[in-house]
């Protein structure tokens, strides 16, 4: 079993390397130059030289703006590196990813670091209730269809879902939007809490779950059909198995069988989208956070791209590479948890 | 025994027809009782005879398919809607992707634009419109008003009249975008509407506002004297009224009518009128346009088509006697009948048609974009701006007396006052977008291109996953450990964030419309082949094991001949199930992507960014049309193409029996 993590979490590093190479490169092909902007930007104070010397002054500025950013060559792999932090700048001095230098954000004016930090917790905030309260509805509501299937209850779940499957999630939002805004005047449009408001404690508390409610319950909503139809899928495909016949033939009772013997098999295949689904938290809902103005890690990411906030793009992309590999080595693993047979093999 | 008809689809279809219209009882008279699926058991020498055809499994799956009435409505749903968009486009030769138009901006779906109320058909004495609503005025004195009249989302709605109007007779009535004023035949002053230019009456904002010309006196006081009053007209958010002296009175937005300004206080005026930006005038010279800028509408065209001349060769001694604006172009009558253009045409326009000999014009009307001429022989020609038809001219057979010319409209009176003749735009079925474009026409386009983002996508997904799919699964070792890894690396790229760098990326990169559309296609099927790779492997894993397999290479079939022909077509089932369901998944990203503005963009219109307007709660309830038709169908369309995908899946898996 050690091994086989390790073997993965190399594996891991290198696709994981592959992958931000291939984005740094990306990144550069932007039409933007740092030194080039703020060498200007510094050139204001000498605007009274003469033209010759402002040249020449610029030329200076410019070259010491590109050796501070490390932009002073053309080298791909060399820049890369600096941006690791395994390869010195002109200095000799090393910073990047490795060394903690995470980079500094210009439209915040602010380290990456310090940005990302509230962002992530409101989309976590948001989705990890999202999640419980996705998987405590769909789950349930799965294997009873998959127990009363082609049953009028089946039939009609079955209905909804595909509607809901196929009704892309900013339609969903919209609709709840109109409803809850627009027309019941519930909820708030945007935002997380009562602009200029200075609440605090308990007040503070409840004035910010008054405004992630709707946001919750459109994601809730967004994700209740796709989940159900696959937990339905797959207790089908465990009621259908063998195994479940002789359980039934051995006299147990229904609960016992559709419970402990089904469920178990029909779990595997969910593993992904129950762990994919918690990990999936920290990207944030670029969408729903965009349409509500909610202060996540989605809007964040739209907001600097928009803003072409190239340390803050690099950064979050950074995040989920990162947490897109390391959730599919959880996958793996839990796979051998609720699987024997996987364990098995390895 | 009575030989049953052979069922198929067509005779299917007419069964459900009649049954939803007439009933059980009529489907079964003009189609004799169906077969049930629960058969009379025959007796073959004396045993139950429970033997069933045998049938190819092509056969067997597309019978099962049939038996799925919902299945195959989604089918023929899927299929129309596929027509509807990839032909469509052919019925409306006059739509393109950038068409703006300011005054028929956000109106809700209508078809009420010509409902003229039926007391005016018979005493007619005017019609007037300038935006979304028309203002009629009967020779009994009384104002009616018709088409959309909320305006945007203001609260502003022309349709609730100033009191008293009902008491006066009224004499003129003339309708801006978002106004109307009217004048009694005592000389009342009436106007409603929005006064946030000052189009109406005088407040103490409007006269400190320099960038507003506020009412005259002598007009919103009463003091005018009616019977003198020559004209009275409106522009965009401006009024003018000319009288029979050449005094003018005018007031409005100076912010859109520039010129404005060069006409207060005006005395030797024979005619006025506005374009979208200007105010046009004749002054009692009658040989120039009075623009106040110099050199404006100094070079004039016999015909629209026509080369400019410059206006004092052209006229050689004949004096202009009207001038009629639409938004761009102005037509001038001149005193021998003829006419000559000045300003801009869009492309899309009607020239003058030649005139029989003894034939002239006697009167032009404008409308937003065309003009309306009347003949000395009672006839009725239409040119200029044809977008929505509006010169296709009814035959009239030489009765016309008066013409009108509305905002997209003209209506036409014979000598007794009864409207005989009404052409143009009757209205939008989806209503207006922001821009003013007709969101039916766009739904269409837009389907156009999000079902071929759609099904390109899809296709460079098959190719691509299933050819690494099956030499992946045929071959195994070293290739197949070797394309799963890049599989791995391709599906662990998080979509969105890497599509919207692509985007902003391709952005910065100077390319066409079409190109980018090729682009996003190209992207989201290199993102999306994984998933066909991995089904197409786990499919070839079972197949290189049977029997057919084994006999094949045992025959010395080549190993490449053995995946592509003896494999791939074994495996084509679920390749086609995941391919319809693909389909409808890649049409959602699409939409999702251009909804967030980093797919396809404006003004090449996608279902996805025509919804983009309704991120905002405001504009999500007030402009409901703008989201509801456009979502519905695509929520349709995609229900409809999921719903085929499971049917496919449900009939081929032979594990799933024939009970739903």
């Amino acid at each position: 079993m050690g091994r086989y993590i390790l073997k993965r979490v190399v594996y891991m590093l290198l696709v994981f390397i592959l992958l931000t190479f291939v984005l740094f490169c990306l990144y550069q092909m932007m039409p933007a130059n740092r030194a080039y902007t703020d060498a200007k930007a510094a050139m204001t104070a000498y605007k009274n030289w003469p033209a010759d010397k402002q040249e020449e002054k610029f030329q200076e500025l410019y070259l010491e703006y590109q050796r501070r950013y490390g932009t002073d060559t053309d080298n791909k792999l060399v820049l890369y590196l600096r941006w690791l932090g395994l390869y010195p700048f002109y200095d000799g001095h090393r910073s990047g990813l490795l060394t903690g230098d995470f980079g500094y954000s210009y439209q915040y004016a602010q380290p990456v670091i310090k940005v990302v930090g509230p962002h992530i917790r409101n989309s976590f905030l948001i989705g990890i209730f999202t999640e419980i309260a996705v998987l405590g509805i769909t789950i349930p509501l799965g294997i009873k269809c998959a127990v009363k299937k082609g049953q009028r209850f089946d039939r009609s779940v079955q209905f909804l879902s595909l509607i809901g499957f196929s009704t892309p999630s900013f339609i969903i939002y919209i609709i709840f939007i109109v409803i809850f805004c627009s027309i019941l005047h519930l909820f708030p449009v945007s935002g997380m809490k009562t602009p200029g408001s200075t609440l605090t404690g308990w007040r503070n508390a409840l004035d910010v779950l008054w405004h992630i409610t709707l946001p919750t319950i459109c994601l809730v909503f967004g994700s209740l059909a796709s989940i159900t139809r696959i937990c339905r899928a797959s207790m089908i495909d465990a009621l259908s198995l063998d195994c479940i016949r002789t359980a039934r033939a051995k006299g147990l009772t229904e609960k016992t069988v559709v419970y402990s013997h089904a469920w178990r098999n029909a779990i595997i295949p969910m593993v992904s989208i129950i762990v994919g689904g918690f990990f999936g938290v920290i990207s944030g809902a670029m969408i729903l956070e965009t349409m509500f103005g909610f202060k996540g890690m989605g809007l964040l990411f739209l907001n600097s791209v928009r803003q072409a906030d190239y340390d803050l793009i690099m950064f979050l992309e950074v995040i989920y590479t990162f947490i897109g590999l390391f959730s599919n080595l959880v996958i793996d693993l839990t796979y051998g948890i609720v699987d024997p047979r996987v364990r098995i093999s390895k | 025994m009575e030989k049953q008809k052979k069922e198929n689809v067509f005779r299917t279809l007419a069964r459900w027809l009649v049954r939803w219209i007439f009933g059980l009882k009529y489907e079964e008279k003009w189609f004799g009782k169906k077969q049930h699926a629960e058969k009379e058991i025959k007796y073959k020498n004396g045993v139950p005879d429970d033997s069933e055809l045998i049938v190819s499994p092509a056969r067997q799956v597309f019978n099962r398919f049939m038996d799925r009435k919902f299945a195959v409505v989604s089918v023929i749903v899927v299929l129309v809607m596929f027509l509807v968009v990839f032909i469509g486009p052919y019925f409306m030769p006059k739509y393109y992707d950038s068409f703006t138009e300011t005054t028929q901006v956000d109106l809700p779906p209508t078809r009420s634009f010509m409902a003229v109320p039926a007391e005016l058909k018979n005493d007619l004495k005017s019609v007037d419109s300038y935006g979304s609503f028309s203002v009629g005025l009967s020779n009994a004195g009384k104002v009616y008003i018709w088409g959309v009249t909320r305006i945007g989302a203001s609260g502003v709605n022309v349709k609730n009249m100033p009191e008293g109007i009902n008491d006066k007779k009224i004499a003129f009535a003339a309708a801006g975008q978002d106004h109307v004023i009217a004048i009694a035949e005592d000389g009342t002053y009436f106007g409603w509407g929005s006064n946030r230019f000052g189009q109406i009456e005088r407040t103490p904002e409007i006269e400190a506002n320099s960038n507003l010309e506020p009412i005259p006196d002598e007009v919103a006081n009463g003091t005018l004297d009616p019977t003198q009053i020559k004209k009275v007209t409106c522009g965009y958010q401006a009024s003018a009224i000319l009288m029979q002296d050449g005094t003018l009175y005018i007031w409005g937005n100076k912010q859109t009518y520039a010129n404005l300004d060069k006409f207060i206080g005006r005395t030797n005026m024979l005619d006025i009128d506005f374009t979208l930006n200007n105010v046009v005038g004749l002054d009692s010279k009658q040989t120039t346009v009075v623009t106040g800028i110099k050199g404006l509408y100094n070079t004039v065209r016999p015909n629209i088509g026509a080369k400019g001349v410059k206006i004092g060769e052209y006229l050689n001694g004949r004096k202009i006697n009207e001038i009629r604006c639409t938004t761009k172009s102005l037509c001038l009558l001149l005193d021998d009948g003829s006419i000559c253009f000045a300003g801009d045409f869009d492309k899309d326009v009607v020239d003058v048609p030649q005139l029989p000999a003894d034939e002239r014009f006697v009167d032009i009307e404008g409308g937003n974009y065309h003009f309306v001429g009347l003949t000395n022989k009672g006839n009725v020609y239409a040119f200029g701006g044809d977008h929505y038809y509006q010169t296709k001219v009814p035959n009239l057979k030489g009765q016309a007396a008066k013409v009108f010319a509305g905002s997209f409209q003209s209506y036409v009176a014979d000598a007794n006052n009864k409207l005989i003749g009404k052409w143009g735009l009757k209205g939008y079925i989806f209503g207006t977008d922001g821009a003013g474009a007709d969101i039916f026409q766009r739904t269409i386009a837009g389907g156009k291109v999000t079902m071929t983002v759609g099904a390109i996508a899809v296709i460079i997904e098959i190719i691509i996953g299933v050819s690494i799919g099956l030499i992946s699964g045929y071959f195994g070792g070293w290739i197949d450990i070797l394309l799963m890894r890049i599989a791995e690396v391709f599906s662990s790229i998080p979509l969105y964030p890497f599509m919207l760098i692509l985007s902003s990326l391709l952005s910065q990169v100077a390319i066409s419309t079409n190109q980018r559309l090729y682009m996003i296609m190209v992207i989201l099927g290199i993102l999306g082949w994984p998933g066909f790779a991995y089904i197409t492997r786990a499919q070839i894993l079972v197949a290189r094991e049977s029997e057919y397999v084994t006999a094949a290479q045992s025959m010395g079939v080549k190993e490449t001949r053995i995946a592509f022909k003896h494999i791939l077509p074994n495996i084509i089932s679920v390749i086609l199930v995941n391919m319809t369901l693909s389909f409808a998944a890649s049409m959602q990203t699409e939409t999702s992507l251009s909804f967030l503005g980093f797919g396809v963009n404006y003004p090449q219109p996608s279902w996805g960014n025509m919804l983009s307007r309704a991120s905002n709660a405001t504009a999500a309830i007030n402009f409901w049309w703008q989201w509801l038709f456009t979502s519905a169908i695509l929520v349709f369309t995609t229900v409809c193409i999921n719903t085929i995908g499971d049917t496919l899946r449900d009939v081929m898996d032979p594990k799933s029996s024939n009970d739903k």
